[in-house]
């Protein structure tokens, strides 16, 4: 049966994105698109680095963003997020969640780190920051529903920025999560 | 911006109604998606209060970021305290259509 997909933000907003990473105007059609043939509902996250380092922020890796005033900008904005997840599970909705691979916020099963990088913002194309994990806000938002006794959603991520990125095997992975 | 970037300069903060329509409701997220605008979707109302409050909190701060660096910001369908979280980040006066079908919504995103 149908359920309810939490998104990140930048899935239906390429406009949050920092310079140089918006893959179209809008909306993520590919996700949308596979959502709306299978009747999920949509429900979309808050963008953690956009209203922390605004839009004209840098790329970055997981560890210049994890700071003590970032963690705790993440739990406010996974309390909102957690509410909303809470409403459907206690309704028995199915609920999923949706992140960005690669994300140092919002990666679900692949993040970005590289303890090293800092000072100028010189960044070559490259996968050395690529590593398994998840991002600071997933983090969060897995700890605060830990602690409303929520478990958490099955979850999976939009690959479009990793440099492997290959549209069929998103999709079928996206159709996998929905039809788990 | 960097040359390669996509993005449209174009956000919406559009109603839950329109992102998930009921059948033959308007597809407010289909129309956003073919005039090239982001959307920032606002909670749902069947969300209590103080599970709406919050997470208008959040669209209001995020919205204040995009009029600050002079984006194009809309509000379609709107919500209930969405004015008044608005307000308190400064931002108001948003033009907004409560679309009555997808032809006037259409209309309205290329007006602006």
């Amino acid at each position: 049966m149908p359920g309810v997909a939490f998104v990140a933000h930048c899935l239906l907003n390429q406009n949050s994105k920092c310079s140089g990473g918006a893959r179209c105007p809008g909306v993520y059609s590919p996700l949308v698109g596979a959502l709306r043939e299978r009747g999920w509902q949509i429900q979309q996250m808050p963008c953690p680095e956009l209203a922390f380092t605004g839009l004209n922020r840098f790329w970055a890796v997981r560890e210049q963003l994890d700071t003590s005033a970032y963690r705790r900008h993440c739990r406010r904005l996974a309390k909102g997020v957690a509410g909303a997840i809470e409403v459907h599970v206690r309704a028995g909705d199915d609920v999923v969640l949706v992140g960005l691979e690669g994300s140092p916020s919002m990666g679900v099963h692949v993040t970005s780190s590289d303890p090293e990088r800092g000072g100028r913002p010189e960044w070559p194309d490259g996968t050395d920051e690529l590593t398994p994990g998840s991002g600071i806000f997933i983090d969060e938002l897995s700890a605060e529903l830990a602690e409303r006794g929520v478990p958490l959603p099955r979850a999976t991520g939009i690959t479009h920025q990793l440099p492997d990125h290959h549209g069929p095997g998103e999709l079928d992975s996206i159709v996998a999560l929905l039809e788990a | 911006m960097d040359a390669g970037d996509a993005r449209g300069y174009r956000v919406a903060l559009i109603a839950d109604e329109l992102v998930n329509p009921a059948a033959r409701g308007i597809d407010g997220l289909a129309a956003l998606e073919a005039a090239g605008w982001g959307a920032i979707q606002l909670p749902s109302g069947d969300y209590p209060d103080e599970v709406a409050a919050p997470l208008l909190e959040l669209v209001a701060e995020q919205t204040e970021e995009f009029t600050r660096h002079g984006y194009t910001v809309a509000v379609i369908g709107g919500r209930a305290g969405l004015d008044e979280a608005l307000a308190a980040y400064g931002v108001s006066g948003l033009p907004s259509i409560e679309p009555r079908s997808t032809a006037a919504l259409t209309r309205f995103l290329a007006a602006q």
